[in-house]
C-alpha cells in the first residue's frame, strides 16, 4: 500500500498543473488526465489489496517511512475502493462539464483545485487512524466541498444552499471534536486502532452513541437533518452534488459504522432507535421526492431516502449485535454496505444525467421538459437503468442490496422469535412501502422528462462522448452488480470478517443462492430477446406503422395537453397533504366572465418550516436584541477579545 | 427425483401460461350469464389473443424506444413471477430462500414498463391510466406483505411454496387468520388485476379506467401481448388466493390438483358475481378502500399474534 500515496500524490500534482498552465483549456485537460491516473492507479492498488487474502496491513509506510497514521482494514480500504471508483467516471464528466465553462469564458482554476483537494482529502479521511489527522482531513473535505459549491456565486440562491451545508458540517466537526475527545480521555490513545469500549462504560457508552449518531447523521443527512440536502445540492454544480450525494454523505455512514467497531455491542433500544429513524427518513424522503418539481432537489430527497434504506440495514445489524447473533449481523450490515456502493453509483449516474439535462436546457424543472428521448435515446437508456436500480427493481443492483436487507428482517424474525416477527415485518411492509413511491417517482420523472412531446422548445441536445463514457461506466457497474453480484459479495464478506463478526462464522453472505438469480436474470434477459425477434418477424408480415396518438376524435393535440408531473403525483401528495406541507394555489373562473386561469403547487419542508425557520428566527431576535454592542469600528472588537481573555484568564486563576 | 421436480415444475409454469386465458373466459361467460346474456364462448380470449397477432400494429408519433421493449418486459416479468408459484404439491421451478421479495419485484418490474409506456405516448388519457397505477400500486404493496408476509414471518419460511405448504389446520386462531387472509388477497387480486370495483374492464371511457386506457393506443402484437401478460397477472392472484386451500388435500398430488381445478372454478364465480353485482368506485375513494383492507390485514395480525 505504499505506492498508494505515490498515487495520492499524483492527484495532488493536478493542483500544480492548474498553475502551470496559464491556458484555462489546458490546464483542465492535464489536471483532468492528472486526477484520472492517479485515481485508477489508486483504485487498483486497493482493489488489489482488498482482493488479496492477507490484506491487513500492519506496518505502512508512507514514503518508505512506517508509522501508524493510517490504517489499511477492510472497512477503511471498502470505502475507499468506493470512493476512488466512483470518483474515476465523475472526474471524466467533469472534464466535459467544465468545457462549457471555458466556452464562456469563465476561470475554472478555482473550482479544479477544490476538486482536487476534496478528491484527496476524502480518500484520507476514511484510512486516517489518527484521531487529529482524522479530524484535519474531514474539515479539510467539508470545507472544499463548501468552497467547490460556491462555483456560480453570481447566481443569487447558492450562497444560500451552500451557508446551510457550511453550517450543518461545522455542528458536525464541533460533536466530533467532543466525540473523539471523550474517546481518548477514556482509552488514553489517539489511534482508531486502539479505541475499544464496551457497554460497562455505562452512561459514557450512550453520550458517544448519542454524539456520533448526531454527528455522522447530519453529515449523511438522516431525518430530522436531512434539511441541507435538498437546499444544497440544486445549487452545487453537478460535479459536485453527484460527489456530495455519492460519496461525501457516505463519510457519515463510514463515520457511524466505525463508531460500531469501537462501541460494541450495542444495546439493542439503539438497534430499534436506528431502524426507525431510517424507516422514517425512507418514507420521508421518497414521499418529499414524489412533490418535487427540480430534478436536482427531487434527487437530493431520493439521497435522504436511500440513506434510510442504509441505515436500516444498520439497524438490523446493531439488533443483530445485541443479541450476539452472526446471521442477523452479516444480513444487516452486509446489506448496508452494499447498498453503500450501490447507492454511489446509481445515484452519481442520475446526478450526471440530470447535469447534462441542465447544460442542454439550460432549466431543472420537469415540468419544462419532455420528449427528450427523441434526441438522445440512448442517453435516455442509461438514465433508465439508474432509475430502474434506484427503485430497487430487479435485475439491477439497488435489488441486491434491498434482498439482502430483506433476508436481513426475515432471519432477524426467525432468529429471535417472540414478537420479532411482527416488528420485522411491519419494518418489511415499510420497505416495500418506499419501493412502491420509488417506482411511482421515477416513472415520474423518467416520464415527464423523457417521454411523450417536448413542453419547451429543445434547441439542442449534445451529449459529448466524456459524458456518455462516465455514464456508461456507471451504468455498466449498475448492471454488473445485478447480474453477477457475487465478486462484489465476496468483498463485503472480507469486510464483514475484519471487524464486525467473527471471522470464522459459518453464515456468509456467500449462503444465498446468487447463481440461481444471476441464472434467472439472465434468462429474463434471453427471453426478451427471443420474444422481441418473434414480434419482429410478425410485424413485418403483417404490418407496422406510426400513427396519431387517440385523441377522442379531435385533431390537433399539442404539448400542452400531456400530463404534468403534478398531475401524476397529485393523489399521492393529496393523501399526504399535511405532512408535506404541499399546497396548491388554483385561479379558476368563479364568474361568467373569463379570466386568466392558473395553477400552481408546492411542497415546503416539514422541518424546515416548522422548526428549523422559527428556530432560527427566534434566534435571530435574540440576536437583533445584544445588536447595540455591534460597531462599526474595528478597535473596539480588540477591546472586546482582550475583556474575554481577562475573564477567562481571571477564571483560569481563580479555579487552580 | 430432480428431474421430476424440474419436470413438475415445468409443468406448474406451463399449465398457468395456457390456462389464464380460459380463466378470464369462465368469468366473462358467467357473467354474461348472470346479466341474462348468452356470451361469448368460453374460449374467446385465446381467439382474441390470435386475432390480435395478425392485425397491424400501429405506434402513435411521439412513441419511442420505450412502447417496443414495453410489452416484452412486461410478458417476461410476469411469466418469471409465474413461475414461482406452485401448483398442488409440485415444487415451482423458481423456488429458493426469498422468493417471495422477488415475486413482488418481479411484479413491480412489470409495472414500471407498463406504466412508462403509458406514458410514452404523450396523451393525458395513458397520463391518467398510468398516475392512478403508481398510486393504487402504492397502497396495493403493503396488503401483500400484510397477508403473504405475515405468514412468512410467522412461520419462518421465505419461499412461496414452502409459506404455502407450512400452513396448518390444527390451530384455530390460525385458520381464522388464514381466511382474513384469504380476503385480503382478494382485495388485492382486483385492485393489482384492474376488476370491479376499482376498475371497470368493460367501459370505453377513458375517464373511468386505469388499465384499459394504459394501453389505448396499442393495437396488434403489442396489445396481444399486453392483453396476454394481464390474463396472466390475474391468473397469479388466483392461484394465490387458490393456494390457501391446499392443506385440505393431505400432501396428496392428486387431490390438491382436484382442489386447484374447483377452488378456480369457484373463485371465477366469485369474481363474476362480484363484478355483476357490485358498480365501480369513485377513483379518489379507491385509496380508502386499499387502505382499508390493509388496516384489516395489521387487526387480523395483531389478533393472531396475542391471541396464539
Amino acid at each position: 500500500m505504499d505506492l498508494f500515496f505515490y498515487f495520492l500524490l499524483l492527484q495532488l500534482s493536478s493542483i500544480a498543473a492548474i498553475a502551470f498552465f496559464t491556458e484555462n483549456k489546458k490546464a483542465s485537460a492535464t489536471a483532468h488526465l492528472l486526477l484520472v491516473v492517479g485515481l485508477i492507479t489508486g483504485f487498483i492498488t486497493t482493489l488489489s489489496a482488498l482482493a488479496s487474502p492477507d490484506f491487513i496491513l500492519k506496518n505502512i509506510k508512507m514514503f518508505g517511512i512506517a508509522n501508524n497514521l493510517f490504517r489499511f482494514d477492510a472497512l477503511g480500504l471498502y470505502f475507499l475502493c468506493i470512493i476512488q471508483l466512483v470518483a474515476i467516471p465523475t472526474t471524466i464528466y467533469s472534464y466535459s462539464y467544465l468545457k462549457h465553462y471555458n466556452e464562456k469564458g469563465k476561470s475554472v482554476r478555482s473550482y479544479l483545485v477544490f476538486y482536487a483537494v476534496l478528491l484527496v482529502s476524502t480518500q484520507l479521511v476514511v484510512i486516517a487512524n489518527h484521531t487529529i489527522l482524522f479530524l484535519i482531513c474531514w474539515e479539510v473535505m467539508s470545507t472544499s466541498a463548501y468552497l467547490g459549491m460556491i462555483f456560480e456565486k453570481e447566481k443569487k440562491d447558492v450562497y444560500t444552499g451552500a451557508f446551510y451545508y457550511l453550517i450543518i458540517s461545522h455542528v458536525v466537526v464541533f460533536l466530533l471534536y467532543i466525540f473523539f475527545f471523550l474517546l481518548r480521555q477514556q482509552t488514553n490513545s489517539w489511534f482508531f486502532s486502539d479505541f475499544h469500549l464496551s457497554p460497562d462504560a455505562g452512561e459514557l457508552f450512550i453520550v458517544l452513541y448519542a454524539l456520533s449518531l448526531i454527528a455522522f447523521g447530519m453529515k449523511a443527512g438522516f431525518m430530522p437533518f436531512h434539511f441541507w440536502l435538498p437546499r444544497a445540492h440544486p445549487i452545487a454544480p453537478t460535479v459536485f452534488s453527484a460527489f456530495l450525494s455519492g460519496i461525501i454523505i457516505k463519510t457519515g455512514i463510514y463515520g457511524i459504522l466505525r463508531t460500531f467497531q469501537f462501541l460494541k455491542p450495542t444495546p439493542e433500544w439503539l438497534g430499534w432507535f436506528v431502524l426507525v429513524i431510517s424507516l422514517i427518513s425512507a418514507i420521508y424522503g421518497v414521499w418529499y421526492a414524489l412533490a418535487q418539481h427540480d430534478i436536482k432537489r427531487l434527487l437530493a430527497y431520493h439521497s435522504v431516502e436511500n440513506i434510510g434504506i442504509i441505515g436500516i440495514g444498520i439497524g438490523i445489524g446493531f439488533i443483530g449485535s445485541a443479541y450476539h447473533s452472526v446471521p442477523i449481523q452479516v444480513l444487516g450490515f452486509g446489506g448496508a454496505l452494499l447498498h453503500t456502493l450501490n447507492h454511489a453509483i446509481f445515484k452519481s449516474l442520475l446526478f450526471i444525467g440530470s447535469g447534462v439535462i441542465y447544460q442542454n436546457l439550460g432549466t431543472r424543472n420537469i415540468e419544462l421538459m419532455g420528449g427528450l428521448v427523441h434526441y438522445g435515446k440512448y442517453f435516455v437508456a442509461l438514465f433508465l437503468i439508474g432509475s430502474i436500480a434506484i427503485s430497487g427493481v430487479p435485475p439491477f443492483n439497488g435489488f441486491i442490496s434491498e434482498f439482502i436487507i430483506y433476508n436481513g428482517f426475515f432471519t432477524t424474525a426467525n432468529e429471535l422469535k417472540n414478537y420479532y416477527p411482527l416488528l420485522m415485518l411491519i419494518s418489511a411492509v415499510g420497505l416495500a412501502f418506499v419501493g412502491g413511491l420509488a417506482v411511482a417517482c421515477f416513472t415520474k420523472i423518467n416520464s415527464i422528462m423523457f417521454l411523450g412531446k417536448e413542453r419547451k422548445e429543445v434547441k439542442h441536445f449534445n451529449i459529448s462522448f466524456y459524458e456518455y463514457l462516465s455514464l456508461g461506466i456507471f451504468a455498466l457497474l449498475c448492471v454488473v452488480i445485478g447480474f453477477y453480484p457475487q465478486p462484489f459479495i465476496v468483498i463485503v464478506n472480507k469486510v464483514l470478517a475484519d471487524g464486525f463478526v467473527p471471522a470464522a462464522s459459518s453464515f456468509n453472505l456467500l449462503s444465498i443462492n446468487w447463481y440461481l438469480l444471476s441464472s434467472i436474470f439472465l434468462s429474463v434477459i434471453v427471453g426478451i430477446i427471443i420474444i422481441f425477434l418473434w414480434k419482429r418477424r410478425i410485424q413485418r408480415k403483417y404490418g407496422r406503422r406510426i400513427s396519431t396518438a387517440w385523441g377522442c376524435g379531435y385533431e390537433g393535440l399539442n404539448p400542452k395537453m400531456q400530463y404534468t408531473a403534478s398531475s401524476y403525483a397529485d393523489e399521492l401528495n393529496e393523501i399526504s397533504k399535511s405532512v408535506l406541507v404541499y399546497h396548491k394555489k388554483i385561479n379558476e373562473q368563479k364568474d361568467i366572465f373569463p379570466i386568466k386561469e392558473s395553477f400552481e403547487s408546492h411542497s415546503d419542508d416539514l422541518v424546515d418550516k416548522k422548526i428549523l425557520l422559527p428556530v432560527f428566527k427566534s434566534f435571530s431576535g435574540f440576536i437583533a436584541r445584544i445588536k447595540f454592542l455591534s460597531y462599526t469600528d474595528i478597535r473596539y472588537y480588540i477591546a472586546f477579545i482582550l475583556i474575554i481573555i481577562t475573564i477567562y484568564s481571571l477564571i483560569a486563576f481563580i479555579w487552580s | 427425483m430432480e428431474l421430476v421436480a424440474a419436470l413438475q415444475g415445468i409443468i406448474s409454469l406451463v399449465l398457468i401460461l395456457g390456462l389464464s386465458p380460459l380463466f378470464i373466459g369462465l368469468v366473462n361467460k358467467q357473467k354474461a350469464i348472470f346479466t341474462g346474456r348468452t356470451g361469448a364462448p368460453i374460449l374467446q380470449p385465446y381467439y382474441e389473443l390470435k386475432k390480435l397477432i395478425k392485425k397491424e400494429t400501429i405506434n402513435a408519433e411521439s412513441s419511442s424506444f420505450i412502447s417496443i421493449i414495453a410489452p416484452l418486459i412486461n410478458l417476461i416479468a410476469v411469466i418469471v413471477a409465474a413461475a414461482m408459484l406452485p401448483i398442488s404439491f409440485a415444487r415451482p421451478l423458481i423456488s429458493f430462500e426469498g422468493d417471495i421479495i422477488l415475486f413482488a419485484y418481479m411484479l413491480g418490474l412489470a409495472r414500471f414498463f407498463q406504466v412508462l409506456a403509458a406514458m410514452d405516448i404523450g396523451s393525458s388519457f395513458e397520463g391518467m391510466g398510468a398516475a392512478r397505477e403508481a398510486t393504487f400500486a402504492v397502497f396495493a404493496e403493503p396488503i401483500f406483505f400484510f397477508t403473504i408476509g405475515s405468514i412468512a414471518f410467522i412461520s419462518g419460511f421465505t419461499s412461496i411454496y414452502d409459506i404455502y405448504h407450512s400452513i396448518r389446520l390444527d390451530n384455530l386462531s390460525f385458520v381464522v387468520f388464514i381466511i382474513v387472509c384469504s380476503i385480503s388477497v382478494f382485495i388485492l387480486a382486483v385492485t393489482e388485476c384492474s376488476r370491479m370495483p376499482v376498475d371497470d374492464p368493460n367501459t370505453h371511457l377513458e375517464l373511468t379506467m386505469i388499465h384499459e386506457v394504459m394501453i389505448l393506443d396499442n393495437s396488434g402484437i403489442d396489445l396481444s401481448l399486453y392483453q396476454y401478460s394481464s390474463y396472466i397477472k390475474l391468473f397469479i392472484y388466483v392461484i394465490l388466493e387458490a393456494s390457501f386451500f391446499y392443506p385440505f388435500a393431505v400432501q396428496s398430488y392428486t387431490l390438491g390438483i382436484i382442489i386447484f381445478v374447483v377452488v378456480i372454478i369457484i373463485l371465477s364465480s366469485a369474481l363474476a358475481t362480484v363484478e355483476t353485482i357490485t358498480s365501480r368506485f369513485k377513483m379518489k375513494n379507491i385509496p380508502h378502500y386499499l387502505l382499508f383492507a390493509t388496516a384489516i390485514g395489521i387487526l387480523n395480525l395483531l389478533i393472531y399474534t396475542f391471541t396464539k
